[in-house]
Formats: structure tokens, sequence, C-alpha cells
């Protein structure tokens, strides 16, 4: 009878528990409807594109804090000056600070502090947090995401690989060294490593994934606006570059790379320049010639700050509203610069004012040498839209690797390496042919490399790369290349950067500063 | 409670039970004739026991229950056998002598402590056989002062349990914590930092409860919501139990972490049904307010503080310029108004409660009607409780029962325009300078309006059912089934008036809804073999359903103070609402078992086990698992020790435990993610960045081990329980702050423990025990160390919580080895006598300095502690200790006739308070020309010539307020010891004689007289160092305790 009952018992137990077990997973198994946890996402494609479009925005919202890509990429080594006659020079002025690569005053100066807030390109942490994103993007694509093939998803693997790189390079041309790391969830603090390493890193990185990605994304939508092979192939051509200029030792394979990877784009036929009279189309964004830009477009209701666009300050009416606000544009390049870029005496069609295809002046003049009170930059004077009185930027596109950027950078990768003029002067034919100037008649080595060089700058004009031209070069050294120069101890020390937030040293105890903005700055 | 008794002296009644039947049988044949016989059945001290049933025959049968006064009158055969039963004492047996017409019958309370049973797992076990650290309250000691929150009658009457009422905000709780703490989160700042609170779980009547369900904000913002604690009405508790070890504690779960308060209402037992009033009438005052120097004096002092202390002649003619300096004949500068006297009040309340029950053993039942108001001392605050219990017992024969409850009830709070706990507004406002006017028809401040005339309206409503069958299929087997559904429903409505809120009236509502379903499922067992063997097995499952949403709406500005509603006319001025973050749709499931085996009931052994799954911890790993040992020999049941007359028991305890407690969401461990940014056309959905994921997120293991030692001895004269415990809380929550490298804000990491031990013992003395006069008196104290013992590698071993509130700086440092929560100051060593005192750095030849002023003769020293001779930010250093070690009480009981005496106090020791209440009174004295008022300093040990050596720098040189900061709130000089010794309450009560009561109408007649929060005896400055945070800041906007007086009646119809 015990024992009878204790079986029983225990029996009723099991049953109890079997019963209970089975369903109890179920019963909490609670979805929140509240929230959107981890583990609820990541579970169809849709997911993925969705996460994926957050990390662009998130990248362009660090672009759009203010003008961003002007001050890092432009205006710091002296050649864009501040209108007198525009009725907001005081706050313009902080253009001549960048220009005196004077960065504390740029950042603090009362004038125009509030409108530029400069400090926030200080601050790395959005960055971080598109790295973070894509670590995570690329843990869970790695762990398998239901309804994903395989080629989706070694396709997206390259896609977010490209934005993580991107985003390092990106910091590395503002910052110099910075913390690198791939892992999903990293929380711990690390130190600032070698920017030569991390970019090294980025480049296999890249390589490895990007084969998995078509040359240029067959969706005309995503053309450009979304990361391609071409993309990934001008990132690393770009990294290799700026390593060349870092890592004297190994320029000539960092070379050898680009102008490797440059033919294997050329070849790829995936990209072509557009005629200059389709200009419009190239700023307009997804074309043909844009290998990776942050597409904008009011038709999307994309809200981009008004002082964010690089164009923004080199226009005015009718290219910016409202006409009384904007008789004048704010910035203008000098008179000097202009000339040294586009010689008077030969043909080139950039040169012309924008009824005639050009990029610069209108008929109302502002041509490219009319200097202080008239210039104005009608290259991204395109795609105007109908904004009645109120104050809207042309609905243009942020151009980050434009074919003709690639182009130049395999021409001087080719230059570099020295036996390879003649492959470099028709690469260099082509970008000029379609501006209708004409090509390069001089010599090879060195005299070829400066002619890349002011190719660049001519072609790059107000596309942020002058300046980071400049600084891998080391031609930021020299009064020939550079109004305001760098002498070599600055170049050394690292004055090309810019200073970091301290926030960074909290909780970091391994994080150090740019010690040239800590020291003075002089 | 009876049934267990069956169950364990089943055997030996079952034996009585066939020798009395043998006699029934030898008497049967000779007696038959009936006789009357009247009776008696009194307790101990030869008072009546009213209800007290009267059993006889074979099988026992209910004959008649005793009156009000303990007497009975029945028809019996003559020699028959009467077995007298009555809920609390021993079942008394007697027989019949021949002729006898007339029995007085004394029974022996059973709360000796063999005899109690204390509860675990849901069922109710014999304490002889228990292995954890519990301790039982009856409910006659949490009646005869009226509280809104009975816990704080709880104060100094359980070893180990922590109260401090540390607020008396009409409705709200103080802080309750069991055996230290157990949580390393602050929230706010400065004199508003607290520790978030870890209360122990609530079982009232075998329903768990949450204490802080009100609270999910933290703890300066209760939310609308009352705690359930508060809802309780204090005359319906029977008995309060307090579970305190892991092995006591580990069957509830998870929940359990932070202990156990066990409640039991009153249960319906008198054949005739019984109805019981009590009615409270008290004055509540406000205790002793600021001194503050009125009318002229004021005057006088500014004057002559900016005449003494004027750096130039401007500031000499600037009070030329300051017409409420100046202009002392201006009928609008020429006032000495009491500030705080227009905010504080004293106030009459009362309390009415009817209790109405009936039955017997086979069905009972009883209502209890309470209704309780309480106006704060804080002019428009207050607390209603309305609140209705009802039960019934339905148990028809030995298998079957039947129990349903049903509790409604109603809180309604006034919080003003303060939080509750908080009354910052009303605390500025009470330092207004006394020359101002008054508030008056024509004129009035808007801070002033604001604290008077805000509509403030808090509305819990609670309901509760429960209902539970249980079953007997076997004997020793059982099965039983609760279900309890819980529904709170909140709403707060506070409207601003324009005057109050620079002329636009403010509009705020809260609206929110909680419930709880609630299963529970149990099998026990029972079984003895062969007489020395016993066994005991309990399991049970448990589920839980639970939701929450709250809502709110804000407006920020209504057309007029005629308008207040409805909500959201204007999108304009709408600030915002909905629902609110805090929504919870959570579910839990837990299976538990325990058995316990003694042999003999000497040696005991407890075993159990349980399984915690919550749907917040995911599904991958959702159970967390609670494992308990506990033994204990009682050893007075040694051969070796029967003949020990003067050992009535004894017994050594040890258990070990752990309870696991899953602290995680599935946001914290995948992370939340949120529709943000938009690109190429598409919506972007990305993690936020807020909180890092963290999958590698344990549950926080408190792993205890108690080692008890009970001792009974020479007939219940001396009773003392002694415990120790070892208490270690593992991986616990700490949010750490990451490198802006991480992207993401806050890491919720889980490499922080602490270790708690320490010993607590009660000890009781009845040297009385009969006759008119007893006494008894009983003391209880406990010792808790807490010491840090793990933080994230990073921090190697401290880490700095700094304070983000620049008027405070009040830094806390957790520093691994030392005491938990510690303050990080600077470190205050005197006040300079002379110039010549300051040091100077020998290298720059200037003397000590700080925000480029040096230090004087009546500035403070403040240690330097890095000898840079520069006092900056690098000069904070670790100090004091802002949790008690000590805690306990004292208890006197005395009885004379119909008179009783009952005296309770509870003591905390070996605690830092900061004295932010004085720092504020002093800094009054920074600006002579503003409109606060001044105190009077001259009873202050303070500098006031070159020479003196004092405590307190010079207050009155307003030019050193900036600069060198004399009365900085960052330094140790506020650090005080906050002992104190309380008197919590005094009770005399008088019961009136029966017959005059029955000459009334009435069964009996009560009446007593009791005061709480007599008197603190203390050495600390501040008005009161229990009214300080649960991080031992004394913030002055806190809302004060106060004093209660006390006139109570029960009659019993």
């Amino acid at each position: 009878m015990k024992t009878q009952i204790s079986h029983q018992t225990r029996l009723l137990c099991l049953v109890i528990l079997v019963l209970c077990g089975t369903a109890c997973k179920k019963f909490l198994n609670v979805v929140p409807k509240d929230q959107l946890t981890g583990n609820n996402y990541f579970k169809s494609k849709e997911d993925v594109e969705s996460n994926i479009t957050s990390l662009y925005s998130k990248f362009f919202e660090k672009i759009n804090q203010t003008q961003v890509m002007g001050a890092v990429g432009e205006y710091r080594s002296g050649e864009v000056m501040v209108n007198p006659l525009h009725f907001k020079v005081n706050e313009g002025r902080i253009v001549e600070a960048l220009g005196r690569n004077d960065l504390h005053n740029a950042i603090d100066g009362n004038a125009w502090r509030d409108r530029y807030h400069l400090w926030d390109i200080t601050n790395w942490t959005t960055y971080y947090q598109v790295i973070q994103g894509t670590n995570i993007l690329i843990s869970k694509l790695e762990e398998g995401i239901p309804g994903l093939g395989e080629a989706e998803k070694q396709q997206y693997i390259g896609e977010a690989t490209f934005i993580r790189c991107f985003t390092y390079f990106w910091m590395v041309r503002i910052f110099g060294d910075v913390a690198y790391y791939t892992n999903p969830y990293q929380a711990n603090p690390l130190g600032r490593e070698n920017m030569v390493s991390v970019l090294n890193k980025c480049i296999s990185d890249m390589k490895s994934k990007m084969n998995s990605m078509p040359w240029t994304n067959s969706d005309p939508s995503k053309k450009g606006s979304r990361a391609s092979r071409g993309a990934a192939v001008a990132l690393i051509m770009h990294m290799n570059m700026w390593n060349a200029g870092f890592d004297p030792a190994k320029k000539n394979a960092y070379y050898a790379e680009t102008a490797a990877l440059g033919e294997e784009l050329m070849k790829s036929n995936a990209y072509s320049l557009l005629p200059l009279k389709n200009w419009d189309l190239v700023v307009k964004g997804r074309s043909a010639e844009s290998l990776f830009e942050f597409y904008r477009s009011i038709n999307y209701g994309d809200n981009v700050n008004i002082d964010a666009p690089i164009a923004a300050p080199f226009l005015r009416w009718p290219f910016r509203n409202p006409r009384y606000d904007n008789q004048v544009s704010l910035f203008y390049y000098t008179t000097e610069y202009m000339s040294k870029l586009f010689p008077e005496d030969l043909p080139d069609k950039r040169k012309e004012p924008i009824e005639n295809d050009g990029w610069f002046g209108d008929q109302y003049g502002g041509g490219v040498y009319s200097g202080d009170d008239k210039f104005v930059m009608t290259k991204f004077a395109h795609n105007i839209p109908a904004s009645e009185n109120s104050a809207v930027n042309p609905d243009n596109t942020f151009l980050i690797f434009r074919y003709a950027d690639l182009m130049l950078l395999r021409a001087e990768a080719l230059a570099e390496l020295g036996n390879k003029d003649a492959e470099a002067i028709s690469i260099v034919g082509l970008v000029r042919a379609r501006a209708q100037a004409g090509p390069y008649d001089g010599a090879g080595g060195d005299e070829l490399k400066d002619f890349i060089f002011m190719e660049r700058s001519r072609e790059l004009i107000g596309e942020g790369q002058h300046y980071f031209d400049l600084v891998r070069t080391g031609r930021i050294m020299s009064s020939k290349w550079a109004r305001h120069p760098l002498n070599r101890d600055q170049f050394n020390r690292r004055a090309w950067t810019w200073p970091i937030d301290h926030a960074a040293t909290n909780n970091n105890p391994y994080m150090s500063l740019n010690d040239y903005w800590e020291s003075s700055g002089l | 409670m009876n049934n267990d008794h069956h169950k364990f002296y089943s055997m030996r009644h079952f034996i009585i039970a066939i020798v009395l039947m043998c006699c029934f049988k030898a008497t049967f044949v000779h007696a038959q004739t009936k006789i009357k016989l009247s009776g008696k059945v009194t307790d101990q001290t030869n008072l009546g026991i009213p209800g007290a049933t009267v059993f006889s025959g074979s099988p026992l049968k209910s004959l008649t229950a005793t009156n009000g006064s303990g007497e009975f009158v029945i028809m019996i055969e003559s020699e028959a056998e009467l077995v007298f039963k009555s809920i609390g004492f021993m079942e008394y047996r007697v027989k019949l002598k021949p002729g006898q017409t007339t029995i007085l019958v004394r029974l022996k309370d059973n709360s000796k402590e063999m005899d109690e049973v204390v509860v675990r797992g849901y069922v109710t076990r014999s304490k002889q056989l228990s292995t954890g650290a519990s301790t039982t309250i009856s409910g006659d000691k949490v009646q005869d002062v009226p509280v809104s929150n009975i816990e704080q009658l709880l104060q100094g009457k359980v070893p180990g349990l922590n109260i401090q009422v540390n607020t008396g905000a009409p409705g709200f709780r103080g802080t309750t914590t069991i055996r230290g703490i157990s949580s390393l989160s602050v929230t706010g700042s400065g004199s508003e930092s607290f520790l978030q609170p870890t209360s122990p779980l609530y079982v009232i009547d075998g329903v768990p409860l949450d204490a802080d369900q009100a609270s999910q904000f933290g703890f300066q913002q209760q939310g609308p919501g009352v705690s359930p604690v508060s809802m309780i009405p204090q005359e319906d508790i029977a008995s309060i139990e307090i579970l305190k070890d892991a092995q006591a504690t580990s069957l509830y779960g998870s929940r359990a972490a932070y202990g156990v308060i066990i409640i039991t209402t009153k249960r319906g037992n008198s054949p005739t049904p019984r109805i019981r009033y009590t009615l409270n009438s008290f004055m509540q005052k406000p205790p002793k307010l600021r001194e503050t120097l009125g009318g002229n004096l004021e005057r006088q002092l500014k004057i002559r503080q900016i005449i003494e202390n004027a750096k130039s002649q401007g500031d000499i003619d600037r009070i030329g310029s300051t017409p409420f300096l100046a202009d002392s004949l201006n009928a609008y500068y020429n006032n000495s108004t009491n500030w705080q006297d227009i905010f504080y009040r004293t106030t009459f309340n009362q309390t009415h409660n009817l209790a109405i029950d009936g039955g017997d053993q086979k069905f009972n039942y009883k209502t209890n009607l309470n209704y309780y108001k309480e106006n704060g001392v804080i002019r428009n605050t207050g607390f209603d409780r309305y609140s209705l219990t009802m039960r019934m017992e339905y148990k028809p024969n030995e298998k079957f029962s039947f129990v349903g409850s049903v509790f409604g009830g109603i809180g309604k709070t006034n919080k003003g325009e303060g939080l509750g706990l908080l009354q910052t507004g009303v605390a500025n406002n009470g330092m207004a300078s006394s020359l101002l006017p008054g508030p008056s028809f024509f004129q009035s401040t808007s801070g002033v309006v604001s604290a008077l005339k805000t509509k403030n309206d808090n509305n819990a409503r609670n309901l509760r059912t429960n209902v539970e069958a249980a079953y007997m299929f076997l004997e020793g087997l059982r099965a039983s089934t609760n279900l309890s559904y819980n529904f709170d429903s909140n709403t707060e409505d506070t409207f601003t008036p324009a005057a109050a809120n620079g002329q636009f009236a403010k509009v705020y509502a809260f609206n929110g809804r909680s419930d709880r379903l609630y299963n529970r499922s149990a099998v026990t067992y029972s079984k003895s073999f062969g007489e020395k063997h016993n066994l005991f097995i309990n399991a049970f499952n448990e589920i839980y359903v639970e939701g929450k949403q709250n809502s709110i709406t804000r407006q920020e500005r209504t057309p007029n103070d005629q308008f207040q509603g409805p909500l959201g006319y204007d999108a304009y001025y709408s600030r915002g609402g909905g629902i609110l973050t805090d929504y919870r749709n959570f579910r839990s499931a837990s299976f538990a078992g325990a058995a316990s085996y003694d042999y003999m009931k000497k040696y005991v052994v407890d075993l159990s086990y349980r399984l915690d799954g919550t749907s917040g911890s995911g599904t991958e790993n959702p159970y967390s698992k609670n494992p308990a040992v506990g033994l204990r020999w009682n050893f007075k049941q040694e051969d070796f020790l029967s003949k020990a007359d003067w050992l009535d028991m004894g017994a050594i305890r040890l258990s070990w435990g752990m309870n696991i407690n899953p602290n995680s969401s599935l946001v914290d461990i995948y992370g939340r993610y949120n529709i943000n940014g938009n690109y190429n056309g598409l919506q972007g959905i990305g993690i936020d960045y807020g909180l890092i994921p963290n999958p590698n997120l344990k549950p926080t293991t408190t792993t205890q081990y108690n080692l008890g030692f009970d001792i009974g001895l020479f007939k219940n004269t001396i009773e003392l329980t002694y415990d120790t415990y070892y208490k270690s809380v593992k991986n616990m929550v700490l949010d750490r702050y990451l490198s802006n490298i991480a992207g993401f804000g806050v890491l919720k990491s889980n490499d922080a423990s602490i270790v708690n031990y320490g010993h607590e013992i009660s000890l009781t003395v009845r040297p009385l025990k009969n006759g008119p006069l007893t006494l008894s008196f009983s003391v209880n104290g406990a010792i808790n160390n807490d010491v840090l013992t793990q933080l994230p590698d990073e921090y190697n071993g401290q880490m700095i919580r700094w304070d983000s509130n620049q008027d405070y700086l009040q830094h806390i440092v957790y520093r691994v080895g030392s005491n938990t929560l510690s303050n990080y100051l600077r470190v205050n060593q005197g006040v300079y006598s002379n110039n010549r005192n300051v040091p100077v750095d020998p290298v720059t030849g200037l003397p000590y300095q700080t925000g480029g002023r040096f230090f004087e003769a009546g500035d403070p020293i403040f240690k330097d502690v890095n000898g840079d001779y520069i006092l900056d930010e690098r000069d904070y250093e670790i100090t004091g200790n802002s949790q008690p070690i000590f805690t306990g009480g004292l208890s006197t009981n005395i009885g004379y006739k119909n008179f009783r005496l009952d005296v309770y106090a509870s003591f905390t020791a070996k605690r830092t308070i900061l004295n932010n209440a004085l720092a504020d009174r002093l800094r009054l004295m920074k600006d002579p020309f503003g409109d606060r008022a001044v105190v009077p300093l001259t009873d202050l040990d303070m500098w006031m010539k070159p020479g003196d050596v004092a405590k307190y720098p010079y207050a009155y040189n307003y030019t050193r307020f900036g600069a060198i900061q004399p009365y900085r709130l960052d330094q140790s000089l506020w650090e005080e010891d906050g002992s104190y010794l309380k008197i919590n309450t005094v009770t005399l009560s008088y019961m009136f004689d029966k017959k005059l009561a029955r000459r009334l109408g009435v069964q009996s007649i009560r009446v007593y007289v009791s005061g709480e929060n007599l008197h603190t005896f203390t050495r600390y400055t501040g008005p009161n160092p229990e009214n300080v945070t649960n991080m031992g800041r004394d913030a002055s906007g806190g809302y004060p305790v106060p004093r209660k007086y006390n006139l109570g009646l029960n009659v019993e119809f």
C-alpha cells in the first residue's frame, strides 16, 4: 500500500511536470507588443534591408550635422574665403579660421559657433554606432537569417562590410589613429590603433567580402546609393592611396594594388563618365558615374541640413532662395587659386558658366575667376526644387566616390609606380576629354604626378577630396600647393587631424587624444 | 491550523480515542442522567475566552460555544468527557466527576514556540520542525496605533528586518530591507539620491504581491499608485511572518530574493455572529520646524552681515538700493511672516473599522470594513482608504475544503504639488524671507499657490479575489488549487492653477491599470513510518500572467482655471504623453518541490528545489533554479535532556540556499530595435544605442548560509533566538557607462557582488506571567555588515558615481573590500583659526587656494589630498557608510488587572548621515540681499574671530560663498552619526469589566490611548535621523515624520 501510494504520487508529479514542461515554452514566449526586441528581429530579408537602411541613415546623420564635408575636406588649406559682401559675413569667417587650420577658433569662434557647431565633428560616437550596427548585422547574417539565400547573405555581408570599412576610412581621415574592432557588442574600452594598420585591416576585410557584390546595383534605385563592388573597389583604392602616403616603405605595393583594382574597375565597364551636358544627372545621384554617394531626394522627404552640402555656401540666387538673402554666395575660391587650377589660356569646358554646361558662374556673372564679390560655383546648381521663397538647397546627392575620382586615382598610382606613365596619361586624357579640355602633353615623372594632382583638384573641386589629397601626398607641406601649408613638424604632429572630443577619455583608460590639438594647436 | 495538529497528533489521538472508547463503554451502562453544567473557559490570566467551542461525544459533536466572557451552560450526561477548543489555545480534555455541575477550564495558549506554526511554501508546518530562520508577529502587536502602512509598526520588532520610516508622507512606504542591502543602483542626484529599493515579497493569505508595484519609476517618484501594503487594514491582520534565510524563502523563488513577509488575515471564528468595531481618532503634529529669525531681527542681521563683511563701499551702498532692507517703513517689507506655518499644520483624523465574523470549523465567514483618513501635516496632502474584505471557508468534511475571498479597496492620495516623498516646493517656499507679507486675498507668490492650491487626486483601486479548493484523496495526500485575480486601476489628476504656473493653468493626468492572474496547484503528502520516521512532501507549481499599461496626458496651458478638461484641445501646448514605457506583458511558470524528513521530531532534514521560468528571460534558457537545504536538531528531545525541566525547548538550525533572480529583460539580452532614420526611400529600423545588449547577463544569485539557535527556559520565562548568516549576492546588475568608441551608452553588467554577514538575536523575558500583574520584556537586535566584493574589472576595484547635481557634488564611491555605499567627499579638518595656519606652498610661496582664492582664517580646512596646495576635484576621499550596521528594537508589555501598557522602541546605530538640512540652513546666509530667511546660528560652534577654534566656518562673510564655498555640500563636515533610539509607540489600554460592558449592552469595551513617534534620542543635530533618504541624506525637501497621538476604542457586540 505504502509503495503503491508513493508510486502514484510520483507518477502524478511526473505527469504534471511533463504536461507543463511541454506547454511551458509556449506559455513563456511572450512577443512584446510595445517594443521590438532583438530576438524578434532579423527574421526576414525585409528586416535586413531596414537595418542596413538605418546604418546608412546613421552615417548620413553625421555628415548632415553641419558643413562637415567642406570643413574636413575642402577648406583647411586656405583657398576658400568668405565673401565680404554677404550679410552673414561674420558667420562665414569660420572658413577663414578653417583655412588657417585654426580649428580651436573654428570650433569655438563666437560669431559662428552656434550656427556651425563644429564640435560635432570632433565627436565620433555616431561613427562607432554605425560600426557596432554593422558588426551586429554581420554577425546576425553569419548566424543565418530565415528566407535569405546564400548569395543574398554574402551580398549583404559585403554591403555591411563596406559600411564598416568606409566608416573607419572616414574616421582615419578626420582623426588619424582610431580604435578598431569588428566583433559585435564591443563593450570593453580600446585604445587607438595606428591608422595604417587600421586601414590595412579594412583593406583585407573588404577584399575578402567584395566579390559577393555585383559591380553595380542592377536596381536603378540602388545605383550608387547602396554599396556595390564598385564602391568597395573605390574604397580599397582610396585606403591604399592613403596608406601609401603614410607607410612609405611599402608604398609601391599600395600603388600597385590601387592600379590593379582601378584597371579591374575600368574593365568591368560598369561605370562611365557622363557628358558635361548631363552633369545635372551626376549631381542628382544614382548616375552611371556614381560609385558611392549618400543619396538624398526631396521626393523621399529626406531632410538635409541647409548648411550640410559643400555646394550650399558657393551658391546664390537664382540657385538659392530667397533672393534677398542670397544676392551673393557666402564663400568663394580665390581668383589666384582658380587661375592656377584653370589656366586662362587652356581650353576647359568646366570653366564655363552653367548655361554652357560648365561649373562656374551663370548669365549674371560670377565666373571662374570672379573672386570675392561675384563668385558662384554652379557645379552643384542643378536640380533646384520650386521652393518659393523658402531657403532650400538644390536637390543634389552627397557624392563620395565618383568614377572620375577613381580613374584619376588609378592614374596617380600608375604615375607613382614610375614605369606606367603612358597608361596614366591616357587615363587622365579620358577625364579631360569629358571636360573637353586638351590632353596632357607634358613629360612623365614628377610633372605628370603634379598634373594628375591638379587634375584631381579641378575635377573634384567642391567634393571634399582636396584637403585629403594634399595630406596623403604630403603636398600640404608646400606653399606651392597649399595657401596655408603645414610645416613638417606640424605634419608629423598630425596637425592635419581634428581634435577629439574629450568625452572619448570617459570610461576609457586606454584612450589618447590628438596631442597637436591638446597642446596648443600651433 | 487545527488540521495540521490533527495530522501530527493523529497517532496519539487514535490511541487516546481507543482508550476513551473503552471508558465510554464502561460508563455507558452506568450513567444516563443528564445534568445542567455551567462553566467558564479562561486563559492563563483568568480572562474569559469568548467563542471557545465545547465538544463531547464520539465522534465529537460541538455542543455550544462560550459567550463573550467565556461562560457557557449545557445539558450533558453526567461524567461525560468534554473537549474544549479555541483558536490560539491548546485543546483541553476533561472527564466530569460524578455530581459535578460547574467547571472552570483554563486553556493553555499555544503561543509557545514548540506549538507555533510557520508557513513554508504556502503550507503550514510546525515551527518545531522548521529549519529556516523566521519570526512571527501576532496581529495584536500591530494594532492600537492607526497607520496607513502596517510596515512601520513592524519596525524594531523583528531582528534583521530593517525598516526606516523615512517619510511622513501619508500612504507612502518607508524602506524595508531584510538582512542588508542587495542593490547598487542609485538613482537621482544630490539630496534626492535614492538606492533602488529591494523590497521583500509579500504573500497575503497565500497570494504573492509586489509591494513596489506602484513605484516602477524609482523611489522618489512613486506614481499615483498606492503600495498594496498600504491597502491592508491593520485591524484585519491575524499574524505576520517574516522569512529571512534562503531555506525559508527558496520555495518562493526568484521573487523572494529579498525575503518574504507573509500576512495572514483574520478568520471567522464564532458560533454566534460577532461584530467588532474599532475607532481611532488621532492627532498628527509636525515635528519641530526650523528656527528662523523673524521681522526686524532678520533685517538687522542681514544689514549687520553686509556692513561687517562688505568688500567695497558699493556693497554697503547696495543696502540703500535693496528696498526690503532699507525701506523698513514700507508696509510691504515690514512683516514677520512665519512661512513654515503656512505650509505645516496639525491635523485631526479618524479611522473606523467594522469586523463581522461568525461560523465554526465547518463553515465560517468574516467581513471587514475599513475607513482610514489621514490629513498630512503638510497642507494639501493626505491619504484616505476605504476597504472591504470578505472571506469564507467551507469544510463539509475532513476531505474537502473550499475558501473564497474578496478584497476591494480604494486608496486616495493627495501629494499636493510634490512627488509625495519629496516636497521640495514647500521646503523652498518655507525658506522665504519673513519680511515679505504672507499670502492674502490680494497677493500671493506662485510658490505658495502652487503648494496650497494644486489639485492633486490619486486614486488607486484594488480588487483581489481568491478561490482555493483542496481535497484529500488518501490519508496524507492532499491536492489543492488556488486561483487569484488581482486588478489595480490607478489614476492621477493634477491641476495647477494659473497663478501657480506663470499665468497659465496646467493639467496632468495619469491613467493606468495592472492585473495579475495567479494560479497555484499543489500536492502535499505526509506519512509516518513506524512511529519514528516522518516524511512530508510538498510539490506545487505557480503560474503568473501579468499585464500593465499606463498612459499620461499633459497639457501645459489650458485657457483658464475653470477649464480642467477634456484634455488635448491644443496640440501646441500638449506636452506629449501616451503609453508609458513600463508596459508589461509578463508570464512566469514555476515548479517547486520540498521534502521534509524527521526522525522522532529530533532530527529534521529539509530539502527544497524550485524552478522559475519567466517570459522576460527569453526562451533559450528560461529557468532559474533555487535549491535549499536545512537541518535541525531538537536537542531537547534527546534522552539526556528529557529530564531537564528548566529547558522547554532547544534546537540548532543550519541552512543553505540560493535564490536566483533573473534580472534581465529581453531588451537587456537582445537589445531593442527602433524605427529610426530613413535612407534611399526605405524606412530604417536600427538598434537602440542606449543600452548594449548583453547576452551573457547572468541572474543575480543570492546564496545564504544560516546558523540558528533557539532555546526556551523555565517554562517560557526566557526565550532566546539567535541567528548568524552569511549572504552573498553575486552578479548584481550595475550600469557600466561605456566609452564612446562602443557607440552604446550603458552596459548592464553583472560583475558586482556584495556580501552581507551578521548576527541577529531576539530575547524575550516574561518574569511575571500569572496573576494580576504580568510583565514581559523583549529586546532584539541585528548587526549587518556589508562588503563590496567585486566590481567590473575595468574599475580596478573602485567606481565613483559622480553626483550630477552641481549644487551638491555628494559623490558615492563603490570600493571593493569596504562597505558598499560610501560617500566620496572633501575631508573637513576644522576651521583655520588664524591666517598663519593656512599652509603655504614652499615652491610657489602661495597659500593653499581654491578657485583662484586663498584660504583665510574662518575658512574650513579641507584636506589637500594630493598635496598640491590647490583644492580641486582631485581632493576627494572615501568616507562614511550610509547604511546602518546595528538595528533593532525593544518592547515592554505590562498588564495589571484590566490595564495594559505596551511600549515599543527601535534603534539604529552606526550610520553616516549627511546633514544637508543643516547645510541648507547655513547656506541661507550666502546672500543677505536675497529674499531668503535667515536662521539663528548662535547655537553653533562657529568661528567668529581670529583665534577661535571652531567646528563650523564663518557663515556671515557672504563674499566667500562664491569661490571658497565654506559651506559646500561635498565635505565631510556634514557627516554625522545617525544613531538613534526612537520610542515608536506607547499604548495604555483599559478593558472594561465584563459586567459593566454587559450592562451597556455590549460584549466588551476596550479604550486606549497611544502615541507614535514620540521621541527620538539622538546626537544628530538635524531634524530627524530617520527622516533621511535610504542613501543617508537629510533632504530638507523631505516629508517630515509627524508625531501621532491617538485615542481609540474597541467595542464588541
